[in-house]
């Protein structure tokens, strides 16, 4: 029998180091302390970049044949199909350059009667493409991943659209990419303008519909909404320009015992399988920051009722 | 050492080996997300089930600390709560510990049927993490991840135990 046909080092009797209840014990203690430091506290954000950083290279392995695939697919598409879709949108440009002129004129015309009434001036944000490059798996969200990071001068809190709608909003900037929280999540939240009627309201996530749905929350029962009303951003958060449009009513429901509608909408971005987007700068950082709130006098007792 | 009667003499499993093969079965649960199926609960973690297969088969060289490590790796792929596959995976690894002196002398199709419990449970700690965290219930279909992954166990047992399978002695007149 050669050499090297058995494991012929000991196995170590009487040195194994902490039992498996010890080692059970540590990891799920620093687990549980790792979860509350991310999800409370945020406090993890280094430790989480630098694994993205270490995870890159390997994503970028995968990628590769992924793209392969991908794009060896577009090369055998037929022509027809391609001169369909280069119609399509010539058609779809030649439609926007009749509005955009307009839009410049009636910029101008906006900007000048703004300085008549000594108003302050509506802020224009900067935009970076960025390509979507896979959804994030975690299936309780709803997340996708960009190819643009902290390096190519992506921003916390920036608003991310397609070329028809909000898409979301950039909740994780590593290194390399940034993860984008779709409008469609349950925690994201946004505030949107019915444009038909001019009120304001919230839209929340709502990822049990079917495909990409949203909720118009606190609209009174009696409030003026109906279906096919579209929403836009309403640019009083200070994270997304005004005028972007989100989505677009699709039902309402007015029950007696409730004193709000249940209205759900139509995401008007593509949700699912979008993949390329804009990345806009924060207005946050466009805006003066807020006025300091006043000092309470030094006597009063640190969170003490009167 | 006491063998079940029958089962054969394996070479010594190389590191190297090893640790190859959880980065692959890393990569592998990377391109079912980003080139297969994107974001389904169903798939089945093939991390895991890697994971539990050495710890297993080499519990001196695989355990707890790096079933921890894999996690948090997976964690900031997925874009996860950090801690949340780390908490998972220690736990499964653990019961993988508890249960590897027991497992090997099954035959590999009852061996599936051993390791089912510690797919759910692993899938029942992330399940319930993400509920306190206040996650969506993602549906029904992510039942169907820890089954896969047991049933994949037979095919893992075979692919990952070829290389200490081999003959000790090469002869060229008998390739096998």
């Amino acid at each position: 029998m050669p050499l090297g046909t058995l494991d012929r080092t000991p196995p170590p009797f009487f040195r194994q180091g902490p039992s498996a209840l010890t080692r059970l014990a540590v990891f799920s203690l620093l687990a549980v302390l790792l979860m509350v430091a991310d999800s409370r506290y945020q406090l993890t954000r280094p430790l989480r970049a630098s694994i993205a950083m270490a995870l890159y290279p390997l994503q970028w392995l995968v990628l590769q044949p992924v793209r392969l695939v991908r794009h060896g697919g577009d090369y055998f598409e037929s022509l027809s199909a391609a001169q369909a879709a280069l119609d399509a949108s010539e058609k779809k440009l030649n439609l926007q350059s009749v509005r955009a002129g307009q839009v410049e004129q009636l910029s101008i015309e906006n900007t000048r009667l703004r300085e008549l009434l000594a108003l302050r001036a509506r802020l224009g944000s900067s935009g970076q493409a960025a390509q979507v490059i896979y959804d994030a798996a975690d299936p309780y969200t709803r997340k996708v991943v960009i190819d643009q990071g902290a390096v190519n001068g992506v921003a916390l809190g920036s608003p991310v659209l397609d070329e028809s709608g909000v898409l979301g909003q950039v909740t994780r900037v590593y290194p390399l990419v940034s993860e984008v929280t779709l409008v469609t999540d349950r925690d994201q939240a946004i505030p949107v303008l019915n444009t038909r009627t001019g009120a304001r309201g919230l839209a929340f996530g709502d990822p049990a519909s079917r495909g990409g749905g949203l909720e118009l929350r606190f609209m009174a029962a009696n409030a003026d909404v109906l279906p096919g009303d579209l929403l836009t951003t309403s640019g009083v958060d200070g994270v997304y320009p005004a005028g972007l449009p989100v989505a677009r009513i699709a039902k309402v429901e007015r029950q007696g015992n409730t004193a709000f509608a249940q209205i759900s909408c139509q995401a008007l971005a593509q949700v699912s399988g979008v993949e390329h987007v804009l990345v806009l700068a924060p207005l946050a950082t466009v805006l003066a920051p807020p006025p300091e709130p006043e000092a309470r006098p030094s006597g009063s007792r640190k969170g003490g009722r009167k | 050492m006491i063998m079940r009667p029958g089962q054969q003499l394996l070479l010594p499993a190389k590191p190297l080996f090893i640790w190859s093969t959880l980065v692959t079965a890393l990569g592998l649960s990377m391109l079912q997300n980003i080139g297969l199926w994107g974001r389904a609960a169903w798939a089945p973690d093939c991390l895991a089930l890697v994971l539990v297969f050495w710890t297993v088969h080499q519990p001196q060289r695989v355990g707890m600390a790096s079933a921890f490590a894999f996690g948090l790796l997976i964690d900031v792929h997925q874009g996860a709560i950090l801690g949340q596959h780390g908490l998972a995976y220690t736990v499964m690894s653990y019961l993988a510990i508890a249960l590897q002196r027991r497992l090997l002398w099954f035959t590999v199709p009852a061996q599936a049927l051993q390791v089912l419990p510690l797919f759910l449970v692993s899938h029942a700690i992330e399940l319930g993490v993400r509920m306190a965290a206040g996650g969506r219930f993602p549906g029904l279909p992510l039942l169907l991840a820890p089954l896969l992954e047991s049933l994949l166990w037979p095919v893992v047992s075979v692919l990952l135990l070829l290389p200490q399978r081999r003959a000790p002695d090469r002869d060229a007149h008998r390739p096998l």
